[in-house]
C-alpha cells in the first residue's frame, strides 16, 4: 500500500516538535500582529519625537486597558519567539539530549522574561499613580 | 521530490541566504527565518533596556537622548519592517497550515509583501519626519 505524498505546501509540525506547541506557535501569531501594530503605531507613528519618553509612557499607561494588553502581548510574543527559535534549532537536527537541554533553557528564559516584564509593567503602573 | 529542501543542515546554513535558483516559496522561508532571528534578538534587548524605566525619568530620557540619531532610527525602522514582513508572511503560513488558500499562496505572498513594503514606507516617512 502506497503512502499518500506528504504535502510540502503547508507548514506542519516537524519531527521532534510537539503538535500542541506547534499549534500554540501558530495561534499566537495572528494575535501578536494585532498587538504589534498597536505597539508600533503608538511608539513610532503617534509619539511626537519618534519614541515615547518617560512621561509619555506613564501617561499612556493611565489608559486602564494598556497594562492588561501589554502583559498579554508580552506572554504571546515571548512564547512565540522561543517556540519559533526552538523550531529553527530542530531544523538543524540536534540530538535528543541537546534538544531537551535547549527546551528547558528556553522554558526558564521564557518564564523569567514574562515574570520580569510583568514586574516592570506593575512598576510603571505604580509610577503612573504618582504622576 | 526533495522533501528536505526546507530543512538545512548546519553545514548548509548559508544556503538560506542564497537566492540563486530558488523558488518564491524559498524566499518566504528565508524571510521568515531571518526576520524571526532579528526580532527575537531585538525583543530581549528591548526588555533589558526597558529596565531603565524602573530607574526613573533621568535614566530613561538620557538613554533616549543617547540613541537620538539617524542610525538608531534606521535600526528602529528595520524592527518595524521586520515585524510587518514576519507578521504578514506568518499569516500566510498560518492560513496554509490550516489548509486555507494553499493553491494561491504564491499570489498571497506577493500581495502581503507589497502591503509590508507600503506599511514600512509609511512608518519610515512618519519616523523620519518627526525625528
Amino acid at each position: 500500500m502506497t503512502q499518500a505524498p506528504k504535502s510540502i505546501s503547508a507548514s506542519t509540525p516537524k519531527s521532534g516538535e510537539n503538535s500542541w506547541l506547534w499549534l500554540l506557535k501558530l495561534v499566537t501569531g495572528p494575535f501578536i500582529i494585532i498587538f504589534m501594530l498597536v505597539h508600533f503605531i503608538v511608539n513610532h507613528a503617534i509619539a511626537s519625537s519618534g519614541l515615547l519618553n518617560y512621561s509619555d509612557i506613564l501617561t499612556y499607561y493611565t489608559i486602564w486597558v494598556v497594562p492588561v494588553m501589554e502583559i498579554i502581548f508580552l506572554g504571546l510574543v515571548v512564547s512565540h519567539s522561543l517556540l519559533g527559535l526552538r523550531s529553527i534549532i530542530i531544523d538543524l537536527h540536534p540530538s535528543r539530549g541537546v534538544l531537551a537541554v535547549i527546551s528547558w533553557l528556553f522554558l526558564i528564559i521564557g518564564v523569567s522574561a514574562f515574570v520580569y516584564g510583568t514586574w516592570l509593567i506593575t512598576v510603571i503602573v505604580s509610577l503612573r499613580v504618582t504622576l | 521530490m526533495n522533501l528536505n529542501r526546507n530543512q538545512p543542515s548546519p553545514g548548509k546554513l548559508l544556503q538560506w541566504f542564497n537566492p540563486l535558483g530558488r523558488k518564491l516559496s524559498f524566499s518566504g522561508f528565508t524571510l521568515n527565518r531571518v526576520s524571526a532571528l532579528g526580532l527575537t534578538l531585538y525583543l530581549y534587548l528591548h526588555l533589558i533596556v526597558l529596565s531603565l524605566l524602573a530607574q526613573g525619568p533621568n535614566a530613561y530620557d538620557n538613554f533616549l537622548k543617547l540613541i537620538h540619531n539617524p542610525w538608531f532610527m534606521f535600526g528602529e525602522w528595520l524592527v518595524v519592517a521586520a515585524g510587518l514582513i514576519h507578521g504578514l508572511n506568518g499569516l500566510r503560513i498560518a492560513l496554509t497550515s490550516l489548509g486555507i488558500v494553499v493553491p494561491q499562496q504564491k499570489q498571497m505572498f506577493v500581495f502581503l509583501m507589497v502591503i509590508a513594503v507600503i506599511g514600512s514606507l509609511i512608518f519610515a516617512i512618519r519616523m523620519y519626519t518627526t525625528f
